[in-house]
């Protein structure tokens, strides 16, 4: 069993030898497709991560005009942590936000030289559950809030998030489509490859077939060698989308996007890595099933 | 070892190529098949190795009737023939041990096996020398040679050779027919197809004759006994 595996693997390695052009081809084809696909994926998997950061963080926000003792505000705090939709109930006083807002700045700083944390309003930071960042979950806090006379400005990133969704909606639509596009011109495209390979071996495949071959072992090597590229152009795939990753995103627009809150940029994780490898090899295997499914034949009947 | 009966075959466009063909072939026989171009005799061998269907009749091969054989019992009806075609056929990217070899790793024989096997076979047609050569660095005898050798390192019981020798000047002829004298002589029942009549007056054996797809002669040589039978039973 192990000699024929290392037999097959060998023809498949000849035949990949003996038509390098149409082998790369293939390898490229795969990889193309696939490198495409890992970029949406990485896409929409950091869009993902940043409208769950900012579902988190865009929740509803109540402005203190007069801030009132501490242990008043602890009785505000625990009075919304008791809703079932609020997670997480943050006071943020004045100083603290004029903290974060001289953080945000940056080196614009000297902006506000001269002004003290009094210009910025206290502030009760309510973050919703994970179960409960919907419009509907959002528009029911606030109107609790609004009945509520203690609280009366507030402000929700409710759009913000709403638009944030849609788009991530249409990047994993689109993201699908065109993959599914890719994955399938990637077929065809493997799928004629390896037709052009048995055309041009077409005498070894007669010859197989005459001195007694069984399809499975006219076919196997093609097979073989249709995973192998396919494998190949996923590794490829992975090689190329890491380098765009590395170069343009962490080093480019590495520091672009920190400004959208996204602290780190994150790779495809190691599951979607080796889909990727092992989906290079279906495709490869599946193009070359196609191409060998009217060619081996024993014979008109 | 091979019985025909009432055989006919017709191509696509009503392409009459063989009618009514009765035949017996035993064990240990060497058949020359002969008739002009189209008569049919590609054909009747095409049906042997179940390259074709008939269209009417029964083929039985060493007892076994292949006319109805399905595509995954024919891999292994071929394992009993050795084919040697005009044209060679052999694998131009492959070396001559290659080319030989084929055969006996398509039968899943061991690596060792295969090359004492293969060295004997390409020395009995004098070819030992030539094992790491491409086809198209030997000679058209040299290369028939080498199709033989890859026909017969199997070990087939039966031979089919469909003028194998329609390219080869008259020299490299011979030492063709020596080879399938050999194989006969081992016991190897062999068929073939050639319009040469001198080989055929040189080699004398028994001549199955085709004319327009129908068998024309069916003779035994006049020194090896009397004739069989002549036209269409």
């Amino acid at each position: 069993m192990i000699l024929r595996t290392a037999y097959f693997l060998k023809r498949a390695l000849r035949n990949m030898r003996q038509s390098p052009v149409l082998s790369m081809a293939s390898v490229g084809t795969v990889a193309v497709a696939l490198a495409l696909l890992a970029f949406f994926a990485i896409a929409v998997l950091n869009v993902q991560q940043l409208t769950a950061s900012w579902g988190e963080t865009l929740a509803i926000v109540v402005y203190l005009d007069d801030v009132p003792d501490e242990k008043t505000v602890n009785g505000w705090v625990k009075d919304i942590e008791n809703y079932p939709e609020t997670s997480k109930v943050t006071f943020v006083s004045r100083q603290s936000a004029f903290e974060r807002f001289l953080k945000r700045l940056g080196d614009d700083a000297d902006l506000i030289e001269g002004l003290g944390a009094e210009i910025l309003p206290a502030s009760l930071e309510i973050s919703l559950g994970d179960d409960w960042r919907s419009e509907a979950a959002i528009a029911t806090v606030v109107e609790r809030l609004r009945s509520d006379h203690r609280f009366n400005d507030l402000q929700y990133g409710q759009g913000w998030l709403e638009k944030l969704q849609a788009f991530l909606l249409l990047l994993r639509v689109s993201g699908s489509a065109l993959g599914g596009f890719l994955v399938f011109a990637a077929l065809v495209i493997v799928t004629n490859t390896i037709k052009l390979t048995l055309y041009a071996r077409q005498d070894e495949l007669e010859a197989m077939a005459m001195v007694g071959g069984t399809s499975l072992f006219i076919k196997l090597p093609y097979l073989v060698e249709g995973a192998l590229q396919g494998l190949l152009g996923g590794v490829t795939a992975l090689g190329l989308s890491f380098l765009v990753f590395q170069v343009v995103l962490q080093k480019s627009l590495g520091s672009l996007l920190l400004i959208t809150g996204i602290d780190t940029i994150h790779f495809l994780p190691l599951i979607w890595q080796g889909m990727l490898v092992v989906g290079g090899s279906l495709i490869g295997l599946l193009g070359s099933l196609f191409a060998l499914r009217k060619f081996v034949r024993f014979g008109s009947s | 070892m091979i019985q025909l009966f009432n055989v006919c075959k017709v191509y696509q466009g009503d392409q009459n190529a063989l009618s009514d063909i009765t035949l017996k072939i035993e064990k240990g026989e060497f058949v020359f098949l002969t008739g002009p171009s189209g008569a049919g005799k590609s054909t009747l061998l095409k049906l042997l190795y179940c390259a074709e269907r008939p269209t009417r009749g029964q083929i039985l091969v060493n007892g076994r009737n292949i006319t109805r054989y399905g595509a995954a019992r024919i891999p292994y009806l071929r394992r009993n023939f050795g084919i040697v075609f005009q044209d060679f056929k052999l694998l131009v990217r492959r070396t001559v041990f290659e080319n030989v070899a084929f055969p006996l790793e398509v039968h899943g024989r061991k690596r060792i096996e295969i090359s004492k096997k293969v060295y004997q076979t390409l020395k009995s047609v004098g070819l030992e020398h030539r094992l790491n050569y491409y086809p198209l660095q030997l000679s058209g005898g040299e290369q028939q040679r080498v199709a033989v050798a890859r026909a017969l390192v199997v070990d087939p019981l039966i031979l089919l050779a469909d003028e194998p020798t329609g390219n080869l000047d008259p020299e490299v002829t011979l030492d063709i027919m020596e080879l399938f004298k050999n194989a006969n002589a081992r016991g190897t029942t062999i068929i073939m197809a050639t319009h040469d009549r001198n080989l055929i007056r040189m080699f004398p054996r028994r001549i199955v004759s085709l004319a327009g797809g129908s068998l024309a002669v069916d003779d035994l040589p006049l020194f090896q006994g009397s004739a069989g039978t002549t036209g269409q039973s």
